[in-house]
């Protein structure tokens, strides 16, 4: 009788065991976009450049400590709480780059944080972010980058802590916290603040810093753009909330995103100088409709900081 | 006893408040390099350059003596570790100042020479507006691995 229940125990007990795994197989599963998604076009060059600097990709895939913001061999190494990423090689070399990928490839990691074979990205690649942007914006941004000259070497791979480097989990990552969703336009608000809600959320990817996460590495929503620590370790990502900015006119934002430069006289530092880089190539305009919509942002406090001496 | 006691306590606190004070002070005159820097490099020729403030030659000429002096003054101004920022500061020094102060003090060349290149070159908003965007990003290659956003 015993050995009876012990066998219904275990039988149970593998049948729970299955479904889970099943279920988690299931959710954790990779869904690209299929190459038939994209209808033939003829890309826009100019706009991929521009997708280029409003998306900050030379921020961490241009070769650290050499001035050429196109030259994309990768190389930068991003400290952070789940281990250090090294961004990779973007460059259209077919050996260590991106040369051999199809535009739906491209597509897929940059919106979707899938691999060509299949596999899931770390969202330190903001594709968290990127999902919300155009796919013509994407798609000329891979006509772009093919342009650009080759460079050779491989960067080395990411050490990221277990459980956090089992890839398959970041595809239960995704399921809670991406929606999938496109950036529609909020017919309440201007167009101009309607561009700079696009720049901001989707190729600007603003909140992957100013805003404070979670133990899984996920935007605590309710704070979002409410600053934190800084993901990198040192220093603190201010709030950009009007908690944060209110003291700041929309001509002092833009103005900051084209020089750096805050009201008071300060000049931005650390990885922010990165962003300032790319800012400062888009049009005035586009600067301003990014103040227009911060400057919406209601007021959120931010997380507390614990005050640290050097 | 009691009274030796605590005049020994009085001075132990006192010695401690003055380090402290050391300290603070030595974060305060790094801070104030920085700001003599940002006085003459945005207050002057970043405002001028954008038409902010009218074009003046003499103010441009000092601006860049200013900072060249003021630069110079960088690697012994920084020589010491204050191990705390500057009470309520929004920015504030990275520790790798002085975990990597060989990198750091490397930078200071480079940022002299692009102000010595420009002097006696800048006659109107257009040269002015080349020499700031030279300058600033030679600033910004130290600012990127040094400079830190405290709040």
């Amino acid at each position: 009788m015993g050995s009876m229940k012990t066998a219904r125990l275990l039988a149970a007990l593998l049948v729970v065991g299955v479904s889970g795994f099943a279920a988690f197989w299931w959710l954790s599963r990779a869904n690209p976009i299929s190459a038939s998604e994209l209808p033939t076009r003829t890309p826009d060059l100019a706009n991929g450049r521009y997708v280029f600097d409003a998306a900050g990709c030379a921020s961490c895939h241009a070769v650290p400590g050499q001035p050429d913001r196109f030259r994309l061999g990768g190389g930068l190494s991003i400290s952070t709480a789940f281990g250090t990423f090294h961004a990779p090689n973007i460059s259209p070399d077919a050996t260590d780059g991106i040369g051999k990928w199809t535009e739906a490839d491209f597509v897929n990691a940059v919106m979707r944080g899938i691999s060509p074979a299949g596999e899931h990205y770390f969202p330190a690649f903001p594709y968290a972010s990127y999902q919300h942007a155009e796919i013509n914006d994407i798609r000329d941004l891979y006509a772009f980058i093919r342009t650009l000259a080759p460079v050779t070497g491989r960067v080395r791979a990411h050490e990221v802590r277990f459980p956090f480097n089992i890839r398959r989990s970041v595809g239960i990552w995704k399921q809670l916290f991406m929606d999938g969703k496109p950036f529609t336009p909020d017919a309440s608000h201007s167009a101009r603040w309607n561009r700079g809600a696009y720049l901001v959320n989707s190729l600007g990817h603003c909140a992957e810093c100013h805003s404070p996460r979670n133990a899984l590495g996920g935007i605590i929503e309710r704070q979002r753009f409410a600053g934190g620590p800084d993901p990198e370790g040192e220093g603190w990502v201010p709030n950009i909330t009007q908690k944060g900015l209110a003291d700041w006119s929309e001509d002092d934002i833009a103005d900051f995103l084209e020089s750096g430069i805050t009201p008071s006289n300060d000049s931005a530092g650390g990885s922010m100088v990165r962003v300032i880089r790319n800012t400062s190539q888009l049009r005035p305009d586009d600067r301003t409709a990014m103040a227009d919509y911060l400057k919406s942002l209601p007021p959120i406090e931010g997380p507390t900081r614990v005050r640290k001496s050097n | 006893m009691k009274r030796l006691m605590m005049v020994a306590s009085g001075i132990l606190l006192l010695a401690a408040a003055s380090a402290a004070m050391a300290q603070q002070d030595i974060a305060v005159q790094q801070d104030n390099v920085m700001r003599q820097q940002a006085k003459y490099l945005y207050g002057v020729m970043l405002r001028m350059s954008r038409g902010r403030i009218p074009y003046d030659q003499a103010a441009v000429d000092e601006a860049l003596v200013e900072l060249e002096k003021s630069v110079g003054q960088i690697a012994t101004v920084f020589g010491p570790n204050p191990n705390e920022n500057v009470v309520n500061a929004e920015y504030g020094s990275s520790p790798k100042v002085w975990q990597n102060k060989a990198d750091f003090e490397s930078k200071i060349p480079p940022v002299l020479k692009t102000i010595g290149d420009f002097k006696g070159k800048i006659h109107d908003v257009a040269s002015l507006t080349t020499a700031y965007t030279a300058i600033n990003d030679s600033c910004n290659e130290c600012h990127e691995t040094y400079r830190l956003k405290l709040k």
